[in-house]
């Protein structure tokens, strides 16, 4: 058993892969919070897919360079929540269409953009769907650099943003700055995702965001014990899928959400035999 | 001017003496070229409760969104305790509680506590005061036993009473209060109406918008009839005539004379046949 857990570890490459998706499994979990009590899974979702032609640009630019990489992308997530909050201020377009709009716009230019460069042999599969065990040692710093710097943020406005997710009116009574606010939690959403590609790729993001928050939100109805118990169901879910990944040879991203939705239908399942039992001693 | 001890702290706004709780000047909100309200002025003195009462659609939910900054008046000016909407603190909205999402995971004190937000500032965490302030807030309504129920447990009432608890930890001297008594038993309304009382000890003010001209005239210092203009503003007998309401509601709306006093009886928004307009439950 100890060396089935052991054995892994020999290799560096797993043990980078495990401090990643450690990492991006707390930071999504916990911003994910948010994203689930304000209802915005389908602006996650979007965020995430937008952010491709970002991802080939900075291809482009710099072969492949992860730093780069990085800013592009994130510049790309930036522009579509800006343009999705522009397009919908009006109120004659609303905000999911808006969504819908920007989402679809930026992943087609991504995929354009990325079908030109053949040449350069991008494997949109690793775009789409991570590389986690590609990761550089210069990945894992700039994974954990960024990690406490959003960390950092959410405790510095924890109570602003429960108002801000909470009471929107409260907020604004309150002369809280709301608006800047609400652009400060969408950038973070942005990096969470950014900084999650080569854990689980972009098609699965949002799964990170939602999943582990969603489980979380079944168990407590304490939003302190909701991102810590999001977090620590996100980062063991990492362990399980890298090793699930390991041995039995699935794409790491996938499974890595399986362990994720694994623990929520579990959860899930609970609750609904318990109430039923409870209604049945009930009546 | 009746002193709030709530407001003995150096971080909230000091008002000149002689200020009114609520100043309007000539407001007016159009949307789209569509008038919702109407050259309102209005002088409200520091310390007494409003029944803010008119038909559906009077603009009475519009007229506590532009007290509260949060829409901005097409034209005119809203002073509060001499503020622009921009600077002040002391004026607190409690929505109506359908608005609310009672399954978000905080508990009662989080709530109360949610008040304090803005005077506790950015990038800073709440010190022993402002516990003080949440504790005698929770203790005014009567909810410090449950101040660690997450909210989805409270009844009507306790929901209610825990946003007037947020109101008054955020330390402000006007009160909007819209549709709180709605869908409440008679008890709870009753315990909502005493915290008024109490609160008006404390000179606190209170705009209380009801469809209720009853309740209006029976617990109230002042009435404000509204639709879309300021019809009147004053007493009971002042605000509460044949022809006051005939204005207000369009000959949809009479006074009846019984033995128990006067009841008004009216037809709001048509489709409903004829509803009593007066205390329900």
């Amino acid at each position: 058993m100890v060396s089935w857990l052991v054995e892994p570890l020999a290799y560096e490459f797993m043990q980078r892969g495990l401090l990643v998706a450690v990492l991006v499994g707390v930071v999504c979990a916990v911003v994910g919070c948010y994203i689930v009590l304000r209802g915005m899974a389908f602006l996650g979702d979007a965020l995430s897919h937008a952010i491709l032609p970002g991802l080939a640009v900075g291809y482009l630019a710099s072969a492949g360079d992860s730093p780069s990489l990085f800013w592009w992308a994130l510049g790309a997530a930036v522009l579509s929540s800006v343009s999705i909050s522009a397009l919908s201020r009006g109120g004659r377009i609303k905000q999911d269409t808006a969504i819908g709009i920007v989402f679809a716009g930026m992943f087609a230019l991504g995929i354009a953009l990325i079908s030109t460069m053949r040449s350069y042999a991008v494997d949109l599969s690793h775009f789409l769907f991570g590389n986690i065990l590609g990761v550089t040692t210069e990945d894992v710093w700039l994974t954990a650099g960024v990690s406490l710097v959003v960390l950092l943020i959410i405790l510095a406005f924890y109570k602003e943003f429960m108002v801000l997710s909470f009471d929107l009116q409260l907020a604004t009574t309150l002369r809280l700055p709301a608006r800047a606010l609400e652009i400060l939690l969408s950038v973070l959403t942005a990096v969470a995702i950014v900084v999650s590609l080569q854990a689980v790729g972009v098609a699965l993001v949002v799964a990170m965001l939602v999943t582990p928050a969603a489980t979380a939100y079944l168990l407590t109805k304490n939003l302190r014990r909701m991102m810590l118990l999001a977090a620590a169901i996100a980062a063991s879910s990492g362990v399980v899928g890298l090793y699930v990944s390991y041995y039995f040879n699935v794409a790491s991203g996938a499974a890595i959400v399986l362990a994720c939705t694994a623990v929520f239908i579990a959860v899930w399942l609970g609750q609904q035999v318990r109430s039923s039992l409870r209604a049945r001693s009930a009546s | 001017m009746l002193k709030n001890p709530f407001t003995a702290s150096g971080r909230s706004l000091v008002h000149p003496e002689s200020s009114h709780a609520l100043e309007l000047r000539d407001l007016s909100v159009r949307f789209n070229g569509l008038i919702v309200l109407e050259d309102l002025s209005l002088r409200v003195e520091p310390g007494l409760r409003v029944a803010v009462v008119g038909p559906n659609g009077a603009g009475k939910s519009t007229l506590f969104n532009v007290l509260a900054g949060l829409l901005p008046p097409s034209s005119g000016e809203v002073r509060v305790h001499g503020h622009l909407p921009a600077q002040y603190l002391c004026l607190a909205y409690v929505p109506q509680s359908s608005l609310i999402d009672w399954d978000f995971p905080v508990s009662v004190r989080d709530v109360v506590m949610m008040g304090r937000a803005g005077l506790v500032g950015l990038l800073r965490w709440p010190g022993s005061r402002d516990l003080q302030q949440v504790e005698r807030s929770l203790e005014r309504v009567q909810l410090s036993q449950l101040a660690h129920r997450q909210i989805s447990e409270l009844s009507g009432g306790q929901k209610q009473r825990m946003l007037i608890a947020r109101a008054l930890a955020q330390e402000a001297d006007l009160l909007l209060l819209d549709e709180p008594l709605a869908g409440l038993d008679l008890p709870s309304q009753e315990q909502i109406l005493s915290i008024l009382a109490d609160l008006k000890q404390q000179g606190i003010t209170v705009l209380f918008a009801t469809h209720d001209l009853e309740l209006a005239a029976e617990h109230f210092d002042r009435i404000l009839l509204l639709n879309r203009k300021l019809i009147a503003y004053g007493t009971r007998k002042e605000v509460l005539s044949g022809e006051n309401l005939a204005l207000a509601y369009g000959g949809h709306m009479q006074v009846v004379e019984t033995k128990q006093g006067p009841v008004w009886i009216g037809d709001i928004g048509g489709h409903h046949g004829h509803d009593v307009e007066g205390r329900h439950g």
